[in-house]
């Protein structure tokens, strides 16, 4: 038998040929249905193209028809591109190197509404952001009625008044121990039997008997000096409590006011509640813009570096379609799997048409050893002089990638912004020339960004109710005064937790035209407070300066005693050592 | 599909020789088990047209194993992958790698790597396993299996009676 049927040769190239034929066929379906899949993969929501048309000579690519639906709103389209041209290098497709040397993208649009919904079943949970915290600050005045003091003082402990009582308590049993005490002490009936023994003393007669009364009233003396040190140790503890007492007393006296300036701190309406404005005013819709800016960074980041690991030394790479994992080995002319050399984008606003370019569009760019850079910039649009975006993107050392965005609007012409749904102090920003400028940069995980910008020919309209209080009123009618105003913007963290600060020309102007009316409402609030809580404490301040007067007099009482106490020792003393006239 | 299994029952029943069905088969691993549009598939085709092989059975075999590769595609990757970053044999990947033929071939790829190294390692033993079959196949399970309940069931089918039609335009029934 022969082994070999040479007409299997001409069936093998029927075959090939026809497999051509098809894959020439259906190639252009093929491309489309495998960007519409990757794309929805990538971005979360449907990816749709109208067409797709491949060319041999020369090589490339045509799209039209390009929709990516926006993920957080699938009734709008992210970006629409009416068309995409590709001029691919044929010959490094024989290496599996896709590289553009030219995209042109015409006629791109950002949020142009849908037919249909783009949502799809399965899409990955967004993480919480700034502007989601934000969206549920609304803009509310503080309260701005002057409280009522009874309900103050119904809700509110007062210090002064606990003060009062603990020492009311306490001169109580202060007194009532030294009631006891006194009763301990020598009194006036002791005092007197010493008197009585000395004067029957003083009558003897005779040597021998003087001589032994002198040694009795040496006795009288010594019990008399030690009942006398009694009272005077008792004497110096009550006087030292009642120096302690006084010193507690005179804090009951300052209490009041404490309590009336922590209360008034509590419950005044305060300027320092309008700092924070420019964080309810512009907070959502700057925190917005950031999220919306890191969110589809995060999508689009596996364009910008494909995650890669080392395997006994190799780069081992995770193909973006297809199974199992590419090893990379040394080339002797690397380049990229895929790269865009300059893609020129052509972006329709609702102000105009907005052109730029965007180089090097590579998930390796650690081999191409070129970071990505953008440059977009529009003059003389509709209600905008001119805008400008550009900015790297670099992973040339996936270690340490760092991407920076710069961004500048001037003479941008805002109409009709709401900048307050309150329902006490709408306001409108009927009309303001916008300058803004914009910086960013993300150095591995660390974010940072700044924002400033510039509002003049500033008309705000506001309307406050006829039954508003003064402090509307005067709110109202400063904003209406408003000419211009900066508004500043800080963001520092990571991609994933981020801070926003604010700061704005408004928080000074609300807080200056406020002033007055919230100096007047102080002085009122503190008055009421300070009439009210001494009325309060003014009872237990009486009680105590009653039991503080009880202890004085039985202060004095000691003393009374004392200095009858030294009267007779003095009358002991007065002849010779033991007092007693001696016969010779 | 019916018409191919009944060639093939005819192949094995016939006088066509075991290694025109075993080499079949074992072409049939290589482009079943390794990624289809891969290009040494192509040369796989080229060879099982150009050589006197049994091409139902290389038709069926490919289905086959093709539902097979599935299966064993995490066993592909990893012998992918040790070969690939095989310190020894670097080496050799680079000079190919540099090589346009061979990047076509997308060789650097851990599946088409393991899966080829895999059914080419196993083509020798699987060519005498199968013709070892088919020949104790024709000698024992033949006749016991034309006389068997299952085959009597079988003969009453659309596919045998397919399989007697090509075998009696054949004549090698």
């Amino acid at each position: 038998m022969k082994w070999v049927r040479w007409q299997g040769l001409i069936a093998f190239v029927v075959v090939v040929i026809v497999v051509m034929g098809v894959w020439f066929f259906v190639v252009d379906s093929a491309i489309e249905a495998v960007i519409e899949k990757t794309g929805t993969h990538v971005v979360g929501a449907k990816v749709e193209l109208e067409d797709a048309d491949l060319s041999i000579s020369p090589l490339g690519l045509s799209l039209t028809g390009l929709q990516v639906t926006n993920p957080d709103e699938p009734m709008s389209n992210a970006v629409q591109v009416d068309r995409i041209a590709l001029l691919v290098e044929g010959a490094k497709l024989f290496r599996r190197k896709v590289i553009v040397k030219e995209m042109t993208l015409e006629g791109a649009r950002l949020n142009t509404p849908r037919k249909r919904s783009g949502a799809i079943s399965r899409r990955p949970a967004a993480a919480p952001s700034v502007s989601k915290r934000a969206a549920g600050e609304k803009f509310t005045l503080p309260p701005l009625g002057v409280p009522n003091v009874s309900e103050i003082l119904q809700r509110e402990k007062l210090r002064s008044l606990e003060l009062a009582e603990a020492l009311q308590a306490d001169l109580q049993a202060e007194k009532d121990q030294w009631r006891k005490r006194l009763a301990e002490l020598p009194d006036k009936v002791k005092l007197a039997a010493y008197r009585e023994r000395i004067e029957k003393l003083r009558s003897a007669k005779g040597g021998t008997r003087v001589l032994g009364a002198v040694k009795e009233v040496m006795g009288v003396q010594k019990e008399l000096r030690k009942d006398l040190d009694r009272i005077k140790a008792g004497q110096n503890a009550l006087q030292n409590n009642l120096a302690l007492f006084r010193k507690r007393m005179d804090e009951v006296g300052d209490a009041p006011l404490a309590d009336v300036h922590r209360l008034k701190e509590k419950y005044a309406f305060s300027p320092k509640g309008l700092t924070n404005v420019s964080r309810l005013v512009f907070g959502g819709k700057i925190g917005k813009w950031a999220d919306t800016a890191l969110d589809w960074y995060e999508r689009l980041r596996p364009v910008l570096e494909r995650s890669k690991e080392r395997k006994e030394g190799h780069e081992v790479v995770k193909p973006v379609r297809g199974k199992g994992a590419d090893v990379r080995f040394k080339e002797h002319q690397p380049l990229p799997d895929f790269l865009i050399r300059i893609a020129h984008v052509s972006m329709e606003i609702p102000a105009g048409s907005i052109r730029g370019q965007i180089r090097n569009i590579t998930p390796d760019q650690d081999v191409l050893g070129v970071p990505l850079t953008y440059d977009f910039s529009g003059e003389d649009l509709t209600r905008l002089r001119s805008v400008k975006l550009d900015g790297t993107l670099n992973h040339v050392d996936p270690s340490s990638p760092k991407d920076t965005a710069n961004f500048k609007i001037r003479g941008y012409q805002v109409t009709d912004m709401s900048l307050s749904d309150s329902a006490e102090l709408p306001m409108v920003l009927k009309k303001a020339t916008a300058n803004l400028k914009a910086r960013a940069s993300l150095s591995g995980e660390t974010l940072k960004a700044n924002l400033l910008a510039g509002l003049q020919s500033v008309e705000i309209a506001t309307r406050s109710q006829d039954e508003a209080g003064g402090l509307v009123k005067a709110m109202a009618l400063a904003v209406s005064d408003i000419k211009k105003f900066g508004v500043e913007a800080n963001i520092s963290g990571t991609l994933k937790a981020y801070d926003l600060q604010l700061s704005s020309d408004l928080d000074r102007v609300l807080k200056e035209a406020v002033r007055k009316q919230v100096e007047a409402q102080v002085t009122r609030l503190e008055k009421e407070l300070q009439s009210a809580i001494s009325e309060k404490v003014s009872e237990p301040m009486a009680d105590i300066k009653a039991s503080l007067g009880g202890l004085s007099a039985i202060s004095s009482e000691l003393t009374a005693r004392l200095n009858l106490g030294n009267e007779l020792l003095k009358g002991t003393k007065q002849n010779g050592r033991s007092g007693l006239k001696l016969p010779f | 599909m019916l018409r191919t299994i009944a060639r093939l029952l005819s192949a094995l029943n016939s006088e066509t020789k075991p290694g025109q069905i075993s080499l079949a088969f074992c072409f049939a691993m290589i482009a079943g088990l390794t990624p289809l549009f891969s290009l040494h598939n192509l040369l796989v085709l080229l060879i099982v047209l150009l050589l006197r092989v049994n091409l139902s059975t290389f038709i069926l075999g490919l289905g086959l194993f093709s539902g097979i590769a599935y299966l064993l595609d995490p066993l592909f990757h990893g012998i992918g992958l040790a070969v690939l970053t095989a310190g020894a044999l670097e080496g050799l990947w680079t000079a190919l790698y540099n090589t346009t033929l061979f990047r076509l071939e997308k060789f650097n790829n851990s599946i088409v790597m393991g899966s080829l190294l895999f059914s080419v390692v196993l083509f020798v033993p699987l060519y005498f396993i199968s013709n070892q079959m088919i020949l104790r196949y024709r000698e024992h399970v033949l006749a016991w299996v034309q006389k068997s309940r299952i085959m009597q069931a079988f003969k009453a089918t659309k596919l045998y009676r397919l399989y007697s039609t090509y075998s009696e335009f054949r004549g090698t029934a």
